[in-house]
């Protein structure tokens, strides 16, 4: 029988703010445990959640990028459960209000650009992070609290192409905004995908089952390949698909059960006595979505008008970190496409792209666009770049290594033509080759004059100043 | 009137993580008669067209918190109360699920 | 000494305070009012640097639902047996930074839930005036502690009367600001939207000080309020003229109790004499008697879902289990009382899906037309009284109120309104009925702290009734 898949997809993302979404404290990566909490983190009796307004910030910011009409009421919910990673026993969140509502986004997929719409999109807050050993859990609440955003798509994708498609475009609009560090494997973006069958033609949905814990594209991907195989064989077979909580098994290469869904879960919402509603200033909002920062989109655009090839412009746009480092050296330099050679495939042989904003970092946008335009003007050869490069990479001044290496690519007339007449009294027989038609006597030549002066003189000017000396000598 | 049996509010206490003896769960089930009635009264009222009240007081407020820094604990004054914990962290028996 | 004005006037903290402390422990014997006593020589060691504050000296008692860092806090349950708070509240800064010393942490009904204070882990408070009778709760061992004289103000929380009914039965000021007017920020909570930080004093004047120190804007709390903090005690004005105080008939009428209609007739005569105007009030007798419902219903749902943070994990009594499920519910039921489980299994069962429009919802609607009511009922008078309770003090045996009766539903429970409404609302002594004291309630519009202040000073003065003390043998 065929099947159409109907795929809905949910993403969490953790906010990249200083403090946490309800307390003053500290969002932090790899610290002590339990040393970025305060009473409000650890729910000790008699605390108050205090909102943080940079969170609301980088939400409106995804909203608005994701088309999303925004609530200017902020309003919280309480979502109760008792689970030892949730310290309140409830989880701040927005059920009833959410700040963003009836947005989409647009997809590359093979058959042309797909809109997928966005139910909604809300704040709430992280949970501790649990640690499972034999007899014991240990737990640590230094990401509880973390400001989070969860986008809930329509079940509006047909197949494992169009999800991952989503996802990287989610990732990307979220990473370009700043708002996120959106790693799926550090857990700074985490989907559930909403899968189920139902015969092609039908309008009803079948029973969906719930896929977690997927921390790369790539598992997105085989996961739900896996899924649907499961599914169709299942119905194949006239079994009925159970609606449950399932992971992918990286070995196994297929879906594994983690939990049935009972019902469902009753979690009593209601709302947030000790929030009351915040009404967000028109002129807040709109400054908000004025300075939004440059999207892929656009920045692709841009390259293309600025002359760079659709492969370069895509492939720029698909490494932010790059791309900014990018536009950064062309402040100093109008080479623009010899720029996007070096930072597309120069660069990547020999350091991290992935992390050209860290402080790790030394080589510089400026040294880089001082090299490009050196060997523009002819100050070094461009095979004399690769031997520069790595110079660079370590911190030194583009001035400094040329200097210190003694490369100045010989470009004075004068100079270059003692050496040339050097040579061509050394080299006889080649002069003669030369007015006998033999072409490579040239070539040979210029060989011999780059080999005097260290490969530091400029080949074209040598031929041509050869040349002319050449004609010179006619026998 | 509804009446419900006393192994209904075992169960419903355990929802809550916590037991009742049956005497307890009995005492409630008894009890739940008078609250129902008390409830009823309630019903009494027409609410059609009316608005939850949520908070007391209904004006729309602005503030939200700067996003600084401030108040952390030590990691002992976290720990502080802990019944169990190991190497800086909470313990707790192994939690399956 | 009765008043801060005597205490400051005698300006010897020192000895002050180890009177306060010898005092509580002597009235504890028959009171049981207190749960810790705090050692205040780091505080007296420390008080030079709060020279010149409102409540400079003052020895004072605070509800054992207040946050106070480094002494034990429990909120009247075993399950907090152990809590020793890292932080301290907003009000505990304050009172400290006001030149206060905590000399104990009184008693309460456990987290706060019930009016007779005979649910508090640490066992019943008993009325000074006749220890046979109850103190009347949840805020029982602040009342009984500055209606004995131990201390001229103690620290209290009004959920649904928490103060303002216990004050009636120990002959003392119970103020309850407007909500959001003194921070809750490290006040253990019962039900968020109807919390308030209140207190007991033994005069108004006392009473408008201690707000002066107590209130105030804190980010902590995003329900706090945003206006200034007024002079309330330097624009105290007692003076009726030109005033208008509404009589809530409804609460007259289900009261059967001769003698407190009596001093209820006397105080309104002697309020008319001083220049003020009188009017009849009617509020709609469907809604007040819906007021108790309501309260339950909303109460109970908030307060389950405020204590799901007691789970034995990160503080507080833990119990063995095998499974995580297991050490919660080990915990917690070896934790919470049975009055408390009860309220619980009440609460969350009108937070359902299937319930929550019928009850949980329908609550909060019946909420609003309560809050109207009042609304118009104030809107063209300056204050509304009514004897705070249908009777004294009752023994600590009676269970004999008829859940259903007026007198049950409105007249002991009206003053709830208060919370719904979050206006301010205060009661102070009105009379005795056989040497055992019985309050008079006021409340006033929403934020005006000024006019119940003033109007409850001109009842005092009426009354004559400030600086009552029952010391115990």
């Amino acid at each position: 029988m065929n099947y159409e898949t109907v795929i809905g997809i949910e993403i969490h993302c953790e906010l990249k703010t200083a403090t946490k979404m309800f307390s003053p404290a500290p969002v932090t990566f790899a610290k002590r445990p339990n040393s970025c909490v305060n009473e409000i983190d650890l729910a000790h009796p008699g605390t108050l959640p205090s909102l943080n307004k940079n969170a609301v910030k980088q939400a409106i910011k995804a909203c608005a990028v994701l088309n999303l009409e925004i609530d200017p009421l902020v309003r919280f919910d309480r979502k109760n459960y008792y689970y030892p990673d949730l310290a309140k026993g409830y989880q701040i969140t927005q059920q009833f209000h959410p700040i963003g509502k009836d947005g989409h986004v647009s997809i590359p997929t093979s058959t042309g650009e797909k809109i997928v719409r966005i139910n909604r999109l809300h704040m709430e807050e992280d949970t501790a992070k649990q640690f499972h050993y034999n007899t014991e859990t240990w737990i640590d609440y230094n990401r509880a609290g973390t400001p989070l955003v969860e986008i809930v798509s329509e079940p509006d994708m047909r197949n494992a192409e169009e999800a991952v498609a989503y996802v990287e475009k989610l990732r990307s609009i979220l990473y370009y905004l700043g708002v996120s560090d959106v790693k799926m494997e550090e857990g700074s973006l985490r989907c559930d995908i909403n899968i189920s069958l139902r015969p092609v033609g039908s309008e009803a949905y079948g029973v969906k089952t719930e896929i977690k814990n997927l921390n790369s594209l790539n598992n997105i991907k085989v996961a739900i390949e896996a899924e649907i195989k499961r599914q169709s064989e299942l119905l194949d077979k006239g079994e009925a698909v159970e609606q449950a909580t399932r992971r992918y098994d990286d070995v196994a290469k297929t879906t594994i059960l983690m939990r049935k869904k009972e019902g469902s879960v009753d979690y009593k919402y209601f709302p947030e006595p000790n929030i009351p509603p915040i009404r967000l200033s028109k002129e807040w909002v709109d400054e908000i979505i004025a300075t939004l920062p440059e999207l892929p989109e656009a920045r692709k655009e841009r390259y293309l008008s600025i002359g760079l090839s659709e492969y370069d412009a895509t492939v720029l746009t698909q490494n932010k970190d790059l791309s900014d480092f990018y536009d950064e050296i062309l402040k100093h330099t109008d080479q623009t496409k010899i720029a996007a050679n070096w930072c597309i495939s120069e660069l990547p042989a020999v350091l991290d792209t992935q992390h050209l904003a860290s402080a790790k970092n030394k080589l510089t946008p400026k040294n880089l666009a001082d090299m490009i335009n050196g060997i523009k003007t002819g100050t070094i050869s461009s095979k004399q770049a690769k031997d520069v490069l790595p110079h660079l990479i370590q911190g030194e001044n583009f001035e400094d290594v040329v200097n210190r290496l003694g490369l100045k690519q010989v470009s004075d007339t004068g100079e270059l033509l003692r050496v040339i007449v050097d040579t061509l009294d050394e080299q006889a027989q080649s002069v003669v080759d030369f007015h006998n038609g033999k072409d490579r006597a040239l070539g040979f030549l210029v060989g011999q004059v780059m080999k005097k002066t260290k490969g530091q003189a400029n080949p074209a000017l040598t031929s041509s100043l050869i040349t002319e000396e050449l004609m010179k000598r006619k026998p | 009137m509804n009446r419900y049996e006393p192994e209904y509010f075992k169960t419903l206490a355990k929802q809550l993580r916590f037991s009742l003896s049956d005497e307890e769960a009995r005492a409630i089930a008894d009890e739940f008669g008078v609250l129902l009635d008390q409830m009823d009264l309630l019903d009494k009222i027409d609410t059609e067209g009316v608005e939850e009240m949520v908070y007391p007081i209904e004006a729309e407020t602005s503030f939200m918190r700067e996003d600084e820094v401030g108040h952390t604990f030590t990691v002992e004054q976290a720990l502080f109360n802990a019944p169990r914990q190991a190497n800086d962290h909470f313990v707790t028996v192994k939690v399956v699920g | 000494m009765m008043n801060f004005t005597q205490y400051k006037a005698k300006n010897n903290p020192v000895e002050a305070v180890n009177l306060a402390v010898e005092a509580a422990m002597k009235a504890n014997t028959k009171l049981n009012a207190v749960v810790t006593m705090v050692d205040p020589g780091e505080q007296l060691n420390r008080l030079d640097q709060y020279a010149g504050g409102k409540m400079f000296g003052i020895p004072i008692a605070l509800k054992d639902n207040v946050n106070t860092s480094g002494v034990l806090t429990t909120a009247g349950s075993r399950i907090l047996g152990n809590y020793v708070p890292q932080y301290d509240a907003t009000i505990a800064e304050k009172l400290r930074e006001a030149g206060a010393i905590v000399i104990a942490k009184s008693s309460l009904d456990e987290f706060g839930m019930g009016g007779s204070n005979l649910s508090a882990a640490t066992g019943p408070v008993y009325n000074p005036y006749d220890l046979s009778r109850m103190s009347g709760g949840s805020s029982g061992g602040s009342a009984v502690l500055v209606a004995s004289g131990v201390v001229p103000f103690a620290i209290g929380s009004d959920t649904g009367d928490s103060v303002r009914k216990p004050a009636s039965y120990n002959g003392i000021v119970g103020y309850k600001p407007t909500y959001g007017r003194i921070s809750r920020y490290g006040i253990i909570p019962y039900a968020s939207s109807l919390d308030h930080v209140a207190f007991f004093t033994r005069n108004i004047t006392d009473a408008a000080i201690a707000l002066e120190v107590l209130s105030g804007r804190d980010d902590r709390d995003m329900t706090s309020l945003q206006l200034p903090v007024e002079d309330y005690a330097s624009l105290l004005n007692p003076s009726l003229e030109g005033k208008k105080i509404g009589i809530l008939t409804n609460v007259l009428k289900a009261i059967t109790n001769p003698e407190i209609q009596a001093h209820f007739a006397n105080l309104v005569a002697r309020l008319k004499e001083q220049g003020a105007t009188i009017v009849d009030i009617e509020m709609n007798q469907d809604l007040l008697s819906a007021i108790l419902p309501t309260y339950y219903i909303i109460a109970n749902a908030e307060a389950t879902a405020n204590h799901s943070n007691l789970d034995g994990l990160r503080f507080g009594v833990q119990k063995d289990g095998k499974e995580i499920d297991e050490v919660m519910s080990a915990s917690r039921t070896a934790g919470f009382g049975k009055q408390i489980r009860k309220r619980f299994v009440i609460g969350s069962y009108a937070l359902f899906v299937e319930n929550q429009d019928k009850l949980f919802r329908k609550a909060q609607k019946v909420r609003r037309l309560i809050v109207e009511d009042l609304k118009h009922a104030l809107s063209d008078i300056d204050g509304l009284i009514a004897p705070a309770s249908a009777g004294v003090a009752p023994k600590l045996t009676d269970t004999s109120m008829d859940q259903l009766s007026s007198t049950y539903l409105i007249a002991e429970n009206y003053m709830v309104m208060g919370n719904f409404s979050g206006y301010p609302s205060v009661t102070l002594p009105m009379g005795y009925c056989d040497g055992l004291p019985v309050g008079v309630n006021l409340t006033c519009k929403l934020y005006d702290e000024q006019t119940t202040l003033n109007l409850a000073l001109a009842i005092e003065q009426a009354t004559g009734l400030a600086d009552q003390i029952k010391e115990v043998a």
